[in-house]
């Protein structure tokens, strides 16, 4: 029997005005799970993550966590947020800064302490801890603003793009600290729009569009429920094409390379070239792409622009 | 060309920057009017300011009576109470020159047999006083009281009745107008070795009598609670800043509700001017001689009640807008605005009756009032 989930959202629905930001939103989070939380601009993540730290009150729908209803009676010492801005005081340092969220979180005296050096360690900035936030790097301060919503050792933890802006060792320490939280049982709900972070860094992908859930599952049954498994094969070929090839199925004429779906690469794509030679041409470059979750995202939420 | 492509970039940004514009534009030209409104007497009127005054007889015979007769009829002066002035008690008028609702009160009095004129009296008020006591000594003279056995004016100490006194050629006229329109006094009275009618004339100051630099305190006050108000709308801004970059969305997310946050700040915000006005007090006792420790405990409440306020309009400016830059557009308006009027910046009294009511309306005139009246107590 699997353990009761962490989190359930049930059916959550809210309005703003004319607006419906989410309409009937449920998933569940599992204890130590790593869900991400994508969807174009407006599709209503931001409102489900003030919803779920308490900033926004749902208009219907529940959201329980370890089956406390906290739509109604916000559990603030089981959640941490990290918004997307780096919502420190930069003229504290990073020990105050440590402090002061920490005291409102509710952290005590010795607690709060070690609370505090075991933040300085975990975000690797110890021999920073005395200095003002306003002169670290961005990936310095991510690294802060991280640690401040994660003190009071959250069962939940809500991170709303944590790695904008940063450069690719600071993202790669940022993720590796959010997978130390994870193996230690916090969940961890990412909202991002880094498509590449979400499908390697994460346990479950969720996508929203227009207040709803689009698409709930791993990136294996993403892909099988969307764009399906088929490798893109693509070869380039010695001189633009004549004619397309195998009963004018394959390629098309004056292009230089031939375009296609196939299920097994190590069988078919031999097979491939072979049929391709035989049309007499020489295949020069061989490039084979394995659908990623921005395929399928684009699948399921098109190629339009949401600026509106 | 390019200098004049960043030329044009700064003048769209300005166009687009509503609270820039007011600050560049409407800023200066409220405060050159209000300036001017109250240096040149109102909007094109040139005339002198009424002095608000109320007269109190406390001797009520023929010649008292023709003296508050005479006063009543200067054109100079504003009289609170037309009708008998014997019935108002000298603690009532000291009540309302405290209380600011008239400027002074003309108290006729006797003193050792003979008559004389106490001017109950703000002595930061440096014009109105000296005004008035101009204005009496002329009525003293033209109504020639000294002809009434009330009043001796032959035998009056320190004065040599062999010399008619020279301050008369510089006494009001009987319209009242100042020292360019004055008149000698009856002839009769200069072929007289009489006594200057001024020496019967005394300011006694009912806020601070004895205290050593009222003008100093008062602006003290003034300048304090100016400092407040931008202190208190800095205050505010840091809620709106917490607000732009989520910092607020995280404190929210914690214990901290908005409750604790608003009030936590409101803390904050008045102990912290309560000790900028306490340090500016103290480096006025000690660099210009006011006198703080003797009125210590009227200092200290009137001073928590200023700051608490001042801090809570802080707050309340903050809530009427969406970011920092609004904030700072709005509360350099507002409070350079309330101090030119208020009395930060320029004494009430030197303004004219309709700026000094206006002035009431702004957080300054209760402020600098409150404070002064605390330290004064």
């Amino acid at each position: 029997m699997p353990p009761p989930p962490l989190l359930e959202i049930d059916n959550l629905c809210k309005s703003f005005g004319k607006l419906n930001a989410l309409q009937g939103v449920s998933f569940s989070l599992q204890r130590g799970e790593r869900l991400a939380f994508l969807g174009p601009n407006g599709a209503g993540k931001t409102t489900l993550i003030r919803s779920l730290s308490g900033r926004c009150k749902p208009d219907r729908g529940s959201i329980r966590l370890m089956g406390m209803r906290i739509d109604r009676h916000p559990s603030h010492s089981q959640i941490g947020l990290v918004p997307q801005d780096i919502a420190l005081y930069p003229d504290l340092t990073t020990r105050q800064n440590l402090e002061t969220f920490g005291r409102f979180h509710g952290l005590r005296r010795r607690e709060l302490r070690h609370r505090v050096d075991w933040a300085l360690r975990w975000t690797g900035l110890a021999d920073r801890a005395n200095f003002k936030v306003a002169g670290f790097s961005g990936g310095m301060k991510r690294r802060v603003n991280l640690a401040c919503g994660v003190l009071h050792q959250p069962s939940l933890l809500l991170l709303d793009e944590p790695t904008v802006g940063v450069d690719p060792q600071s993202r790669h320490k940022i993720f590796e600290m959010l997978d130390e939280l994870a193996s230690d049982g916090t969940a961890i709900l990412l909202a991002t729009h880094h498509l590449d972070e979400a499908q390697q860094r994460s346990d479950r992908i969720v996508i929203m569009d227009h207040g709803k859930v689009i698409a709930d599952g791993n990136i294996e049954s993403l892909i099988r429920g969307t764009v399906g498994p088929q490798r893109m094969v693509r070869l380039r070929v010695d001189r633009p094409l004549t004619q397309a090839l195998v009963g004018r199925t394959l390629g098309k004429a004056g292009q230089q390379h031939v375009v296609t779906r196939i299920d097994q690469v190590s069988t078919q794509l031999p097979q491939l070239i072979q049929t391709v030679r035989q049309h007499g041409y020489d295949v020069q470059d061989v490039q084979v792409h394995a659908p990623s979750l921005h395929d399928v995202f684009l699948h399921l939420t098109g190629t339009e622009l949401r600026d509106s | 060309m390019i200098t004049w492509h960043v030329f044009q970039l700064h003048v769209r940004r300005l166009l687009q920057n509503r609270s820039e514009l007011m600050l560049t534009f409407v800023v200066p030209i409220a405060f050159f009017s209000i300036f001017a409104v109250i240096f040149g007497g109102g909007v094109g009127s040139g005339s002198t300011p009424k002095i608000k005054v109320a007269v109190i007889d406390e001797v009520d015979t023929e010649s008292s009576r023709r003296l508050v007769q005479s006063i009543r009829e200067t054109p100079s002066l504003r009289l609170m109470r037309d009708d008998a002035p014997a019935s108002v008690a000298r603690t009532q008028a000291e009540h309302w020159v405290r209380g600011g609702s008239i400027t002074l009160a003309i108290v006729v009095t006797q003193k050792d047999s003979r008559l004389a004129i106490d001017l109950l009296a703000d002595s930061s008020d440096q014009v109105a006083p000296q005004v008035t006591s101009a204005i009496v000594t002329r009525c003293l003279a033209a109504t020639g009281i000294h002809d009434n056995t009330d009043i001796d004016f032959r035998n009056t100490a320190g004065v040599d009745p062999a010399s008619p006194p020279e301050r008369f050629a510089a006494l009001p006229s009987a319209d009242g107008s100042m020292p360019g329109g004055m008149i000698a006094p009856p002839r009769s009275m200069l072929q007289t070795p009489l006594v200057d009618p001024q020496t019967l004339v005394n300011i006694v100051d009912v806020l601070g009598e004895g205290k050593s630099s009222p003008v100093i305190s008062m602006y003290a006050a003034g300048i304090a609670v100016m400092f407040l108000l931008f202190g208190a709308s800095g205050g505010g801004g840091a809620l709106l800043e917490e607000r732009e970059n989520s910092t607020l969305d995280r404190l929210l997310s914690t214990r901290v509700t908005m409750d604790h946050l608003l009030l936590g700040k409101w803390f904050y915000q008045s102990a912290l001017g309560m000790v900028q006005v306490s340090v500016m007090f103290i480096w006025a006792q000690v660099v210009f001689g006011v006198d703080l420790v003797g009125h210590l405990d009227g200092f200290i409440v009137m001073t928590v009640v200023t700051a608490a306020t001042a801090a809570a309009l802080g707050l309340m400016l903050a809530t009427l807008c969406k970011t920092r830059g609004q904030l700072n557009g709005l509360s350099v308006v507002i409070v350079l605005s309330m101090s030119a009027l208020g009395g930060s910046m320029v004494p009430r009294y030197l303004m004219s009756e309709g700026l000094r009511e206006a002035g009431l309306w702004t957080f300054n005139a209760w402020g600098v009032g409150w404070i002064r009246q605390g330290f004064l107590a």
